[in-house]
């Protein structure tokens, strides 16, 4: 299983609409809502933020990866989110940020899954790659900045 | 040179990885070998090697969740953030390769810090006990043993020299002991107010014949007693000044003393002069064993609570003057180091050059009885290293009693060999010691592995 496989189209938000950290949060966990992967949506926003808490998922660079391992979870999934105003994610370096990929995970998943999010974190340590998601316009771009 | 890293994180999905990818391109620019163990969701990836481990310049662990550090025991450590790694990773390399990389003396120095650091509750005080009665110990012991140059009877004459050194090392150095003991143990307990009723305590238990025994029983007594009163006891504010000077120095000694003289004394005293009697009648084969038992002891963890434990038993019966368990315990202390230097020696190809190199100062740790001076080889291959020098000790423990070579100064290795009187049956204790260190290098050079 490949990155590629992970990142669905329809779980792509290319035009954030969200001005606060909590709100695109909303937002991303609402696209998990609309297609039932998420069946309590309080729930997880609760258990994303929860994280939140510990240290800011901001990594810098423009890039934040919210992301939280919760029962309300039916599979594992990937939202990405494109903010083109840019969001105060309280980020390591303090800027803000535009880029989002949400990750969700459920108590009980599998290796396959984990490796293959774990893949996706070593990806955007990788400059050419952030470069190609931040200049980004449409649901194919984004799928390509993963494809070696 | 090469670096090793451990990243993990809280939810062990993201971060963890995230900080292992920016690690190894900070050290890919820089051309430094680097290996990185992610311990995140989908459990350890990427396991460094003990091999890896000792090989290594110097070890960086970004771990927002907590990541063992026995591993590393006695490597240059830097712990960041696992955001740190993130954000900043070509500074972390950079600052992991400035770090010294520590000799055999300085890791061995390093662990000694950290362990005396982990204790905690009871080991802890006891401890500290001990290193506060060690130097009368060794003052106590050597001065007596510095008596009997003039002949085992001679400090009977009054007014003579012998004499005179019996009073310093005798009734006032090993008099001193067991309050000390007591005193020290409460006051790690209860800070200064448990000093009093400590020594108090511990002066109770050498009159009512209760020994070392007595001393520890009475300095924990004490100390909880003094730590239970300072925080149970409220005074007006106007008052507060006469509970550390008046109340808590009265009370807690009142209690200690009725405690030590109407319920402990008694019974510990018989404890003791049991454990005495049988320790003084000990030979042949039941001697053999607990020398050897005590010698396992020594290098079951060294210098851990394993080996304080028969570090203190033995210099606890120094005051009851039974001298053998104490020569078998530094017999046995001082082997693990020496068998591995005698082992680098021997078996050349065992070994890694930094290896060989820690060898040479492992030969003075082991001549100054710093058993610690086994870890860093100990904890690079436990399966091999542990049951040789175990079983050498407790080849050099046994003998030694067998022997009944029999060791007055609580430390000081070879050094203490020279002085008059300090070692009973120095031939039997010499051959002791080396009959130990070369089984522990022959059962080493069967154990250990070649390197290629």
């Amino acid at each position: 299983m490949k990155i590629t496989d992970m990142l669905k189209k329809d779980l792509m938000l290319l035009e954030l609409k969200a001005g606060s950290k909590e709100e695109v949060v909303g937002e991303l966990v609402d696209a998990l809502v609309k297609k039932g992967i998420v069946s309590n949506r309080e729930g997880f926003v609760n258990a994303v933020m929860e994280r939140e808490k510990m240290s800011s998922t901001g990594i810098g660079m423009g890039i934040a990866i919210p992301h939280g391992r919760s029962n309300a979870v039916s599979k594992p999934s990937i939202v990405f989110g494109k903010s083109t105003k840019g969001i105060d994610y309280q980020s390591l370096d303090g800027e803000p940020a535009y880029i989002f990929f949400l990750i969700a995970v459920p108590e009980d998943s599998n290796n396959e899954h984990l490796k293959v999010l774990s893949q996706l974190s070593r990806k955007l340590m990788h400059e050419d790659v952030r470069e190609k998601l931040i200049a980004s316009t449409n649901e194919a771009e984004v799928i390509s900045a993963f494809q070696e | 040179m090469k670096l090793v890293a451990v990243t993990s994180c809280p939810t062990g999905i993201a971060h963890t990885y995230m900080a292992a990818e920016a690690l190894e391109n900070a050290a890919k620019k820089k051309g430094i070998a680097l290996k990185v163990e992610t311990q995140g969701s989908v459990g350890v990836e990427n396991e460094l090697t003990a091999e890896e481990i000792r090989e290594a310049h110097a070890v960086i662990i970004a771990a927002g969740a907590n990541v063992s550090k026995e591993r590393f025991e006695g490597k240059a450590i830097l712990e960041v953030e696992v955001a740190q790694a993130i954000k900043d990773a070509a500074n972390i390399i950079e600052r992991a390769m400035q770090l010294e990389k520590k000799d055999l003396a300085q890791q061995v120095e390093t662990i000694k810090q950290e362990r005396s650091a982990e204790r905690t509750g009871f080991y802890k005080h006891l401890m500290s006990g001990v290193s506060f009665m060690l130097p009368l110990v060794v003052a106590g012991g050597l001065i007596i043993a510095l008596s009997f140059v003039f002949g085992i009877e001679a400090f009977k004459e009054e007014g003579t020299l012998a004499a005179a050194l019996m009073q310093i090392g005798g009734a006032s150095a090993f008099g001193l002991m067991v309050p000390i003991l007591a005193g020290y143990i409460a006051f790690s307990i209860a800070d200064r107010p448990g000093l009093a009723p400590g020594l108090i305590g511990g002066s109770l238990a050498v009159q009512v014949g209760a020994g070392f025994l007595g001393g520890i029983i009475a300095g924990f007594i004490a100390g909880y007693t003094a730590d239970f009163l300072k925080k149970t006891i409220r005074l007006p504010k106007s008052l507060e000044g006469l509970k550390p000077i008046l109340l808590l120095p009265f009370l807690s000694s009142l209690f200690v003393g009725i405690m030590m003289i109407y319920v402990i004394g008694a019974p510990v005293k018989s404890i003791s002069d049991a454990l005495t009697g049988w320790l003084q009648n000990l030979s042949g084969t039941n001697a053999a064993l607990l020398g050897a038992i005590l010698g396992a002891m020594m290098a079951f963890d060294m210098g851990g609570p394993v080996n304080k434990a028969a570090y203190t038993f033995a210099v606890g019966l120094l005051g009851s003057n039974i001298f053998e368990p104490q020569a078998a315990v530094m017999a046995a202390g001082m082997t693990p180091p020496l068998g591995l230097a005698l082992a680098t020696v021997l078996f050349k190809n065992k070994f890694s050059t930094a290896e060989r190199e820690a060898g040479k100062a492992a030969w003075v740790l082991g001549i100054s009885f710093i058993t610690e001076g086994a870890i860093p080889f100990a904890a690079a291959d436990p399966i091999r290293v542990l049951p040789s020098i175990i079983t050498g000790s407790a080849v050099a423990g046994a003998l030694s009693m067998a022997f009944k070579a029999t060791l007055r100064a609580p430390h000081g290795g070879i050094f203490v060999l020279p002085i008059p009187n300090a070692v009973g049956n120095l031939g039997g204790y010499i051959v002791a010691i080396a009959a130990g260190t070369m089984i522990t290098a022959l059962l080493l050079g069967i154990l250990k592995k070649k390197i290629d």
